[in-house]
């Protein structure tokens, strides 16, 4: 009887979707696979609950292209079915690229990969400060712990893969530590930036374009 | 483009996804194919006004129209209102992003008093003229409201075009009809409202004049240019064959109520004198299970919601519940949706009707004995008697719940203390019966006491009666805390001085528009909202238009007076209503409906009788 079929979801999170809270893109989540009309597996006891897990959190107004969800099936059914299913009952926004059985766990996520768009009037003043800003013996920033706020250096952690200048921006690549052991969201990098910079800019664009494991493979 | 705007600026607030719609189930139109464009504003915030049942059925069947285009507005909280303003972002329809001052109607949904001044913020927001009269001759935008509280619209007159009576199925469509013919033909605002004043159930204020007595009274109300000298509400006569949304915008933050809302009928065969929408929503009407339970799967399955609701004054009067709740249970049950009942009353919660609510969801069980002794009882008409609460709450025991909510009222005609000791009494037999219950549930029991004070409304037998004074109700509120001791029994009240307003406004004439005007001025916005109620700027108004609240809430009126809403027609007769009053102070009680019918009048509009 309690036959149950794991799925993992790579969805995206873009354009309105992003002002979804973590907290309410699970319940929104429930009710697309209630409206698509596939057999969830409920978790027993007193209170059953659709079992989902989404492996990282992401920042409100943030987009990604590659956030995942675990659920589960009381049927097997073969994952493209599962996706057309899925996608007929989101919304635009919350597109599924690919559904597939899980192989990695969310303890073995490591790092993510972000893009970054910084709008600007003066782009090579911005890029100068994010040069100087980044050269910083320690970047610091207030952290919220248990014991109340804590200063933390962020500097070691940020990668930058690239930085170019385009027109009225700049566009930053960035790997940044993800998942439980150490994650930094990619709005405290901004946040220190903006804090930082005299030139003013507006973050135009947000998106965590890859998830990756320990061992460095992608997510999966 | 105002969507790049609003995105600029939208991560400093608090829930951005209030403000930006995409929601699934909103309905995005192409402009170019759209010929009237309606903009719905629920003058609350997105998290209360997206749980309103009226709004999702009047969007959805205006949305049915292909060339008609409804989006919904809501009030924005302070913290977006600053960025607005700072902004200079208008007020905007979330479908479109477009500003609804270039819309064709903006229409309002009048549901509580207290939402009064979040009108005039929210057209202020949107940069249309406040005053009706200094709108001009231009056709747009048609500034309408409709709703409960459209009964007396006298207080809001001044800042309306025009406003709806009743259930606006049809007559919001018969008006969006006429306007596009009057929109074609290149006519004018002043004819346009000319040639609306004649579809029955729409009131436009402009067309009326009054005239006061030196005791401040209204001596005349005269309609002019050809408007009808009395208003009748609209009634949707069928409600199986009544327009129902199939559908609904399922938000992706937070609201009020996470659920689906399943009407299942409307009016009420009670008849308890202090509640207004007891008789504005008469004569009863009900869906068939059949319709019901047609109408519940539909929005289940296109919403995915958990959750479902039945919706009425007082579902249990259905004449069909049990089966009703059958059928639901059989598709709810394997769809693990929760179902909730808001509306049961104490006399008739059967056994029966128990399982099947306790089959769902073991939670409290709320009653509204509404007066402590069964003399004041009577005098409000609320017929349930004592034995009936004990009987229930003992099988609500037997069943396992731990949990019972009385709510009651302060402040009722002829009230006594000794009818304020009684709640205390009440709620301490019900602890006591909880533990004579001998197969009761494990734990503690807990009795909790809400009481709200008494605000007497238009078109209910007390519309004469005087709001009893602030200070009195505080003596009143001390007297039953005083009188509680058990620590099983939990008592909250409602503050009095919101009462007041409410009292003010809900029986409020045409002066009044000064004193909202003054009061939104002087920064008075969200007043349902404890934190930013503010009894002293309301008191600073009325000093500044030379006006009392006084002779609004706490006058008697005689029953020959002109009210300021005697020239609208909820069909319940005013004749109807002094019988009641009178049988009120006689402690007399009038049967429901089913068993006796009381001459309201209502049953004209079905062309005979109710049952």
């Amino acid at each position: 009887m309690d036959n149950r079929v794991n799925y993992r979801a790579v969805f995206e999170k873009t354009g309105s979707a992003k002002y979804i809270s973590h907290l309410d893109l699970n319940r929104c989540m429930q009710r697309a696979i209630r409206r698509a009309g596939l057999p969830a597996w409920y978790t027993e006891g007193f209170h059953p609950h659709m079992y989902l897990m989404f492996a990282l959190a992401l920042s409100l107004g943030a987009e990604s292209m590659c956030e995942t969800m675990d659920f589960r099936l009381t049927q097997d059914m073969p994952p493209e079915k599962v996706m057309e299913r899925l996608n007929a009952a989101l919304p635009e926004g919350l597109q599924v690229h690919d559904v597939h059985t899980p192989r990695d766990t969310a303890a073995d996520i490591g790092s993510a990969d972000y893009l970054v768009e910084l709008q600007t009037e003066d782009v090579p003043k911005l890029a100068a400060e994010w040069e100087s800003f980044m050269a910083q013996e320690q970047i610091l920033v207030e952290k919220k712990t248990k014991r109340g706020m804590k200063e933390i250096d962020i500097s070691p952690v940020i990668r930058v893969l690239s930085m170019t200048q385009e027109p009225e921006k700049i566009v930053l690549r960035l790997r940044l530590p993800a998942g439980n052991e150490g994650n930094l969201n990619i709005s405290v990098v901004t946040d220190a930036f903006k804090k930082y910079a005299e030139q003013p800019f507006l973050t135009a664009k947000s998106i965590r374009e890859k998830i990756f494991c320990h061992n460095g493979e992608v997510f999966f | 483009m105002l969507k790049n705007k609003v995105e600029s600026v939208i991560m400093e607030v608090q829930k951005p996804a209030r403000y930006m719609g995409g929601e699934v189930g909103s309905i995005v139109k192409n402009k170019e194919n759209v010929d009237v464009r309606f903009a719905f504003c629920f003058p609350d915030i997105y998290d209360v006004g997206m749980s309103h049942l009226g709004m999702k059925i009047l969007y959805s069947l205006i949305n049915e129209r292909e060339n008609y285009w409804c989006e919904r507005v809501f009030a924005p909280w302070t913290d977006f209102e600053e960025v607005m303003r700072r902004e200079q972002i208008p007020l905007y329809g979330l479908e479109s992003y477009d500003p609804i001052r270039d819309f064709d109607f903006i229409g309002f949904t009048l549901q509580y008093e207290m939402s009064y001044t979040n009108i005039l913020n929210m057209l202020d927001l949107a940069g249309v003229p406040l005053f009706a009269r200094d709108r001009g001759e231009a056709l747009a935008p048609i500034v309408c409201a409709g709703g409960p509280c459209a009964c007396n619209p006298e207080p809001l007159a001044d800042f309306f075009d025009l406003f709806i009576l009743g259930e606006g199925e049809e007559v919001n469509l018969e008006m969006m009809d006429l306007y596009k013919k009057m929109k074609d033909e290149g006519a004018s605002r002043s004819e346009f409202l000319k040639a609306a004043a004649q579809i029955e159930g729409i009131y436009v204020p402009s067309l009326y004049e009054f005239a006061y007595s030196e005791d401040g009274t209204i001596a005349s109300v005269t309609p002019r240019e050809g408007a009808p000298a009395i208003v009748r509400k609209r009634v949707m006569t069928n409600m199986d064959e009544a327009y129902y949304p199939e559908n609904t915008v399922v938000p992706f933050t937070e609201i009020v109520h996470e659920r689906v809302s399943v009407e299942v009928l409307r009016g009420c065969i009670r008849g308890c004198r202090f509640c207004q929408a007891g008789f504005l929503y008469r004569p009863f009407r009900e869906k068939s299970t059949e319709t019901i339970c047609k109408q519940a799967r539909a929005l289940c399955d296109n919403s995915g919601y958990d959750e479902m609701s039945l919706s009425s004054l007082s579902t249990s009067d259905h004449s069909d519940i049990v089966h009703m709740l059958d059928e639901l249970l059989r598709y709810t049950d394997e769809r693990r949706i929760n179902m909730s009942l808001p509306s049961l009353r104490v006399d008739n919660f059967s056994a029966d009707v128990m399982e099947r609510v306790t089959a769902v969801r073991k939670s409290g069980l709320t009653f509204a004995p509404e007066a402590g002794t069964q003399r004041l009882r009577d005098v409000i008409n609320k017929n349930v008697t004592e034995d009936e609460v004990m009987r229930t709450c003992a099988i609500a025991f037997a069943g396992g719940y731990t949990n019972v909510k009385l709510y009651f009222m302060l402040g009722l005609p002829t009230e006594t203390d000794e009818d304020i000791i009684g709640i205390a009494d009440l709620a301490q037999k019900v602890v006591n019966l909880f533990y004579d219950t001998p197969n009761r549930a494990k734990g503690k029991v807990q009795v909790s006491i809400s009481t709200a004070t008494f605000v007497p409304k238009p078109f209910t037998p007390f519309e004469f009666e005087p709001q009893v004074e602030a200070e009195e109700i505080l003596r009143r509120q001390a007297l039953l805390r005083n009188a509680i001791t058990s620590k099983k029994i939990r008592a909250s009240m409602h503050v009095s001085e919101v009462s007041r307003m409410e009292a003010v406004l809900a029986r409020g004439d045409r002066r009044l528009c000064d004193v909202v005007y003054t009061a939104w001025k002087n920064g008075c916005k969200l007043d349902s909202w404890d934190e930013y109620f503010d009894g002293e700027k309301w008191l600073a108004a009325f000093a500044e238009c030379g006006l009392t609240p006084q002779f609004y809430a706490n006058r008697t009126r005689s029953y020959d007076e002109i009210m300021p809403w005697d020239h609208l027609d909820y069909m319940v007769s005013k004749s109807f209503l002094i019988r009641e009053n009178k049988k009120a102070h006689a402690a007399e009680t009038t049967p429901s409906c089913r068993e006796k019918c009381s001459g309201c009048g209502a049953n004209a509009c079905l062309g005979g009788a109710c049952f």
